[in-house]
This record gives C-alpha cells, structure tokens and sequence, in this order.
C-alpha cells in the first residue's frame, strides 16, 4: 500500500479553481520533487496534504488515515507529517533548542529531559549544536531553515513535506539546506519537495513531477522528465529554467 | 477574552463580540453610566450602589477597548506563525497559547497600558452618578474651603503619579522584553 495517496484532489479558492485534479501515489522511502511554473498549484496541493488547506473535492490517505475527512482527527494525523515552510517560520521568542523541543513536550510525547537530548542530537544532525541557546532572528537565513527541519523531525514524522525550502535563502545558503535534505533522503525518509532547485531535483528524487494548470502534466524518474520530456509545457518550463 | 472571540474561528463567538464593542464604542462612557445606574433599576427594580455602577460601567469600556488591542496584537502576529505551530499537531488552543499570544502581548502591552491611564481618567465622569471618586473628593473638599485653585493642582496631582508610575512600569516591561527577544 503506499504510504500517500492522493485521489482526484480539487481545490478552489473562490471561483478560480487551482488543483482541477491531481493523482499522486507515494511509496514509502520515495522522495518525490514537484516542479512547475509559479502559480501552478504545487505548494497549494502540498499544503491540503496536511490539510492546512482544505481541498474543495477528492481523499488523501496518509498512513491509512483520510487527510480529508472531518471527523478525523487532524492534530493527530499531522503529528506524522513534518512541514518545511519557505519563510522557516520558526517561533522568534524561543531560542532555537526550545523550537525544537516544543510540539513533543507539549503534546506529552517526550519528557522534557527527553526531548532536550532529542533536541540537541538533531541540532547536531543539522550542524547547529552549538545554537542550542540562540535565537532565531540572530542566525541565517540557512541556519533558520535546517532549525525547521530539525523542528519538524522532533515529532519523528514518517512524512516530510519541503514547501520551497531554499527559495528564501540566498545562494550561498542553498547548499547546506539541500546536504540536509539528501541526508534526510539517504536515510529513508518519505518526501515531497516542492522546489525549483533542478540539481537537487536531478540527483535526489526517485520521481519527478511537472505540474502545470492545476494537473499533473508529466512525471516520472529525473532522467525521463528533465532528459525527454514528453509534453509541450514541461519542454518550454525546462527551456525557460535550464 | 474578547479579544480572542474577535479571532475565532466561530462566527457567533465574533458576532456576539463585535456587537459589544460596537455597542459601547459607539456610545460615550457617561450615557452607559447614567444608563446602569439609573436606567437598568427603572427596568429591573435592582437599585445598584453607585461604585458597582461605576465599576461596571469602567469594567464593561476598557473591556471594549482592550478587546480591539488584542484582536490587533493577535493578527500583528504573521499567519506562518500559526501554520508552523498547526504543522507539529499542536492544537489550535496549544498553538494560541505557546507560540501566537507571547508574540502579541509584546505588541499589545504599550497599548493596553494607555488604556488602563484612559480608565484611570474616565474614572473622573463616574462623579456624575455622584461616586465619590477622586474628582467627586476633591468637589466635597473644595464646597468647604473654596481653595479650588490649590485643591485642584492636588486632585491633578493626585491623577498624575498613579499615571506617570504606569508609563514607567510599561517602559520598563517592554526593555525587559526587548533584551529577551535579542
């Protein structure tokens, strides 16, 4: 069974209608990298997966659990889905290890003592162990978004949703992003990245995905959509990128 | 509490507090005044003393307005905040009060200071439903000895410090707050 699967999701925002339909299976350990023009609906069809918006028409299975329903109990479901935000979105007024450690203690998943040793093995894991006791708006913009990571890792997800990851950072910056994702990715980790980083897309992902006009319009492994790409969109998208 | 209505996502919970604000901002502090304390009796029968009318009638307009500056507090806040917070499973309550409101209250807390020396000033009509608060005082004083220039400089006085020591107290919180954050 695979770990998500996304069946005819529709999303409008008002009239305008953004996602008219996608389908999308993930297996587990699968990195998934979705790419196309802005506006196209991407991060949107990443955001209703944890449903911080809410499709108009269609069923997300995470694990089993209906994204979509509303009688389920979403707090719960997305304790297993990390979200990577483009603007970090880390809490201003905590030093980095309390960002971190936050969700489990409050949630009561770990002790405090627990969660601080969590905490610091994974500031470790993303090279900050030494800005345990900062905070947030004294580090880089580089250093903000492997915080998040670290954040979103402290629930011990199975999913990890990336939303633009390095399209804030500048380009000095992207790097030391993207090293922690791969990682990520060579430990297994199931993930859907949106992003427009085509280098890490091309050595990362396990499938590509071209979406354009609220469809999946191509997808398959990198080699197939950035070697021969089939469809007309994806080849003027890649032209105007590459 | 108001102010957190004003930000629900429940529809009643927002008309029933937007009515409220609406209600006493639209009217001045004296009229709610003379309405609690000589029109609800005329209605009711209950005869209110003239300091629980005037406590109302203050609890019931800083209220009104506090309730605005919490509302502005909460949605100075960036939506990402709350997004970020939801992400991890916290509820929306968890989220409210571990990540949204420590944010806001840094926000709010000049304003809400220049509402309580507002409420420290209004408190000076309430003399018209004859509570013999400072203003009120300081007229008793003065029908015995007619020194109305010195016993006015003192009732001025007398408003001044409690103010003046709030400003200091807000100035000092929010230095304490700023360190914090830097």
């Amino acid at each position: 069974m695979p770990k998500i699967e996304v069946k005819g999701l529709k999303k409008n925002f008002g009239e305008n209608e953004i996602l008219k339909g996608i389908d999308l299976d993930v297996n587990e350990g699968e990195v998934i990298c979705v790419i196309g023009p802005s506006g196209s609906g991407k991060s949107t069809m990443l955001r209703c997966l944890n449903r911080l918006e809410e499709a108009t028409d269609g069923s997300i299975i995470i694990d089993g659990n209906d994204i979509t329903d509303p009688k389920g109990d979403i707090d719960l479901y997305r304790r297993n889905i990390g979200m990577v935000f483009q603007q970090f979105n880390l809490f201003p007024h905590m030093t980095v290890l309390e960002n971190v450690m936050l969700a489990p203690v409050k949630l009561k998943i770990m002790s405090k003592e627990e969660a601080e040793k969590v905490g610091r093995d994974l500031l470790n894991r993303v090279g900050l162990a030494e800005k345990a006791d900062a905070y947030p708006p004294s580090l880089s913009g580089g250093q903000q978004q492997r915080v998040a990571i670290a954040r979103a890792l402290a629930m011990h997800p199975d999913v990890m949703l990336f939303d633009e990851p390095t399209s804030a950072l500048d380009p000095e910056m992207v790097g030391e992003v993207l090293n922690v994702m791969k990682q990520l990715a060579e430990d297994g980790m199931t993930m859907i990245v949106v992003t427009h980083e085509m280098g890490f897309a091309r050595e990362v992902a396990d499938r590509v995905i071209f979406i354009d006009g609220g469809y999946i319009v191509e997808e398959g492994t990198p080699e197939e959509v950035f070697g021969h790409p089939k469809n007309e969109r994806t080849i003027n998208f890649l032209n105007m990128i590459l | 509490m108001c102010g957190l209505m004003l930000v629900s996502p429940s529809g009643i919970l927002r008309g029933i507090a937007r009515v409220y604000i609406d209600l006493i901002r639209g009217t001045p502090i004296i009229v709610q005044a003379f309405f609690i304390y000589f029109g609800i009796p005329n209605v009711t029968g209950i005869r209110l003393t003239a300091t629980v009318a005037g406590i109302i009638t203050l609890t019931l307009n800083a209220g009104a307005y506090t309730a605005e500056i919490v509302r502005g507090g909460i949605q100075s806040v960036p939506a990402g905040q709350m997004e970020a917070a939801r992400s991890l499973g916290l509820t929306r309550g968890q989220a409210m009060s571990n990540v949204i409101l420590p944010q806001a209250i840094r926000v709010m807390i000049p304003s809400i200071v220049n509402q309580c020396i507002i409420t420290l000033k209004d408190s000076s009509i309430l003399s018209v439903i004859g509570l013999t608060e400072l203003t009120q005082t300081g007229r008793l004083i003065i029908a015995n000895n007619f020194e109305s220039f010195k016993m006015w400089i003192i009732v001025g006085i007398m408003y001044l410090i409690p103010i003046m020591l709030l400003t200091k107290l807000s100035q000092w919180v929010e230095r304490k707050l700023q360190i914090a954050k830097d």
